[in-house]
């Protein structure tokens, strides 16, 4: 045993290179074999997992929803439905928006989807705050031009509007550009 | 082993496994060997925990015949008269949301720091709570904190659960599983995920339906006789109303939507014997044996 | 008869070391309700696993009904319900499971909390168990939407915003929960996933390690 040491030892000193020892080349393959055969599987898999993540955002149509003449200065609920492509499925979608004018008679349109956590709001759903819109999840409010009163963090969404023919036409929904 | 001072002695393998053969003397202890009112696993203490296992069981199978699980309407993204609300063991986390500090700008305080500063706290706490003593009234500063958020925890599931009570009975909104549990019970709706089958038309080859096509009947309930949009149809009519009443709602109209139609089908050209003809077509306008007519049939108009 | 097979089975195998180890050990006085009452409080974490194991028998013969697909979840979910013979009860058991499960497991988490029985040298069994919990809560919460009926889908959508306000992040999590732009198709598809292979997955990997630790350590002792 000891003579073993020493020999290690004069053996070692001299040239101060560290070698590696055959136990430990085989384990460091190893490990890296093992990494080889788990990362393939692994990066094709999470790959396909994140996928929705780097598609690129669907640019939207302009649809149809309701004419001119019919929009005053209370908000009106309109649904429209818009093709959307959810992945192999393809359907006509739902959408809802409230639909009013301005002071100055432009017409714009707001996103019912709560800025809180996406529930639906509605105008004037709640008697005790009037003239405003109201969201059931947690009472978040908004005035007319979507400014967020109580609760939510930001102002409710708005459409991009265009007005043809005495229709209106709504298509992207941008964040509101009504409200500082 | 090879080392020792039998390593003359022969291994005795179980076939050419490495499983070797030998007298089983080496297993551990069993329970006997231990002091007290210790008892064995199995079966002993086993058969006391399944006995509880059987009566909470039991308890389990009342509550699951008894109240089947809940099913509302199939989704819709568009519906905005709809009151979301989570599974009840989320609702503590639901109502945290709706204070000052946890909503508005702060809301990542709400649905971040808070509940991660909590369960972060319980997941930790072998390391936070390092003391040796293991009774609870010697650990006041845990046990406090426990009992704390135990409090918080309740009073807020409590809280929210009354104020989704209380926006249902202020919207006038029964729940829908709830509505619909009722409308199966009444019979007003068959489950099953089977879609309502599309009631024929019956006898395409009648004079009647010839008639039909000329009459001013098509312009409101459809060729198909399914009603032009939201008018309603006439498939399956004949569950309803006997040829007579067809007759009158010929001559006379149906609730406040239809006018009588004779006159002008007269005027057009047709004879009271078609008309006849017509209602007698129409009256065997029934749906195959056990199936109703579609809710909309029955509603006046 | 037995005998000899399991002595065929012992010879080749040699497991009368591990049926030891898991059947005859003592069971102390402290955690037995036949000696002190108060020991019920021990059950609830054998009562946690009882009902885990009717959740995965009642989960997997829902599949045989079940469809993941939004135009199909909603009827097939009604259809296996009220027209397949026991169907609420299958579904029944997995519904009310799902929330019985959560109170054995708060009840288990208190008693082990109060008894101080997650102190050295038993802490790695305690965030064990903490990451089951969580693993439950996400499996109630993917559990929720499969029926896809108006509840589900709003209930969920609340539930992603909660993610999604998570600052700089909270939007990638948000399409990767949602596989998309929308609450849809590959929602409900990723929520089945999650449901039926990663999270119960997790957990059964969870609850070897659990429950090995427990066998290791040995419960805790009496206050």
């Amino acid at each position: 045993m000891q003579d073993h040491n020493k020999e290690q030892q004069s053996h070692g000193k001299p040239n101060k290179r560290r070698e590696m020892t055959r136990r430990q080349f085989l384990s460091y393959t190893l490990g890296g074999t093992g990494g080889f055969m788990m990362s393939l599987p692994l990066i094709a898999n999470l790959r396909f997992a994140v996928d929705p993540l780097l598609q690129p955002k669907a640019e939207s149509d302009w649809v149809k929803v309701i004419d001119v003449e019919k929009i005053t200065d209370t908000p009106t609920a309109v649904n429209f439905e818009k093709n959307v492509v959810d992945g192999w499925y393809e359907s006509d979608k739902g959408f809802g928006a409230w639909i009013s004018k301005d002071a100055s008679g432009d017409v714009f349109a707001l996103s019912p989807i709560c800025k809180h956590l996406g529930c639906t709001v509605e105008w004037e759903k709640n008697v005790n705050y009037p003239n405003e819109y109201f969201c059931p999840c947690h009472a978040a409010r908004y005035t007319k031009d979507g400014k967020n009163l109580a609760v939510a963090p930001a102002p409710l969404d708005e459409y991009d509007v265009k007005i043809e023919n005495g229709s209106v036409y709504l298509s992207q929904i941008k964040p509101n550009t009504r409200v500082e | 082993m090879a080392h020792d001072h039998n390593s003359k002695e022969k291994v005795v393998y179980v076939g050419d496994s490495r499983v070797k053969k030998y007298k089983k003397n080496n297993v551990p202890l069993d329970y006997s060997a231990y002091p007290g009112n210790s008892e064995a696993f199995i079966p002993n203490f086993l058969l006391k925990e399944w006995m509880v296992g059987s009566v909470f069981l039991v308890g389990f199978m009342i509550l699951t015949m008894s109240h089947p699980s809940p099913l509302g309407y199939p989704a819709d993204p568009t519906k905005t008269d709809f009151v979301p609300i989570p599974d009840w063991y989320f609702l503590f986390m639901y109502q945290l949301l709706k204070y000052p500090y946890t909503s508005d700008a702060y809301v990542v305080l709400g649905t971040l720091v808070l509940p991660g500063i909590l369960f972060g706290a319980l997941m930790l706490a072998p390391f936070l709570d390092t003391g040796k003593e293991r009774r609870w009234y010697k650990r006041p500063i845990a046990s406090s904190l426990m009992f704390l958020s135990l409090f918080a925890t309740i009073f807020l599931t409590m809280v929210s659960w009354q104020g989704y009570q209380h926006e249902l009975e202020e919207l006038n909104i029964i729940p829908e599983h709830l509505e619909r549990a009722e409308k199966i019970a009444a019979g007003l709706e068959e489950p099953g995920g089977k879609e309502a089958e599309p009631i024929a038309i019956v006898n395409k080859e009648s004079e009647g339906y010839e008639i039909y096509q000329k009459a001013s009947c098509v312009s409101c309930h459809a060729v198909d006789l399914n009603g032009v949009s939201s008018m309603p149809s006439l498939l399956g009519i004949g569950d309803k109303h006997s040829k007579e009443e067809i007759t009158d709602i010929i001559y006379n109209g149906f609730g406040s939507g239809m006018t009588g139609q004779a006159q002008a089908n007269l005027d057009a050209g047709l004879t009271e014997a078609d008309l006849d003809t017509l209602a007698g077509w129409l009256a065997e306008q029934k749906a195959p044996a056990g199936e109703e007519a579609p809710e909309e049939a029955t509603e006046s108009h | 008869m037995l005998k000899s097979v399991y002595n065929w089975i012992d010879e080749r195998l040699d497991i009368t070391p591990m049926w030891r180890d898991v059947a005859d050990h003592e069971v102390p006085e402290h955690v037995n309700p036949a000696h002190h009452f108060s020991a019920f409080v021990y059950c609830f974490g054998g009562l946690t696993f009882f009902i885990t194991v009717i959740q995965i028998l009642s989960g997997m013969f829902l599949t045989m009904y079940y469809v993941d697909d939004i135009v199909n979840a909603y009827k097939s979910v009604d259809y296996l319900q009220h027209q397949v013979a026991f169907g609420v009860i299958v579904r029944g058991m997995h519904h009310w499971g799902a929330s019985l499960v959560i109170v054995m497991m708060f009840l288990h988490t208190l008693r082990v909390f109060f008894t101080g029985s997650y102190k050295a040298p038993r802490e790695m069994n305690w965030v064990v168990g903490m990451s089951i919990f969580f693993v439950m809560l996400g499996l109630g919460f993917t559990g929720y939407l499969l029926p896809w009926d108006n509840k589900a889908y709003f209930a969920t959508q609340v539930g992603i915003q909660i993610a999604a306000s998570v600052p700089y992040l909270g939007q990638y999590i948000e399409t990767f929960l949602q596989g998309g732009e929308i609450v849809g198709a590959q929602t409900l598809t990723r929520f089945f996933a999650l449901h039926v292979f990663f999270l119960p997955g997790a957990l059964l990997a969870l609850l070897g390690g659990h429950f090995f630790m427990i066998r290791k350590q040995g419960i805790s002792g009496p206050l």
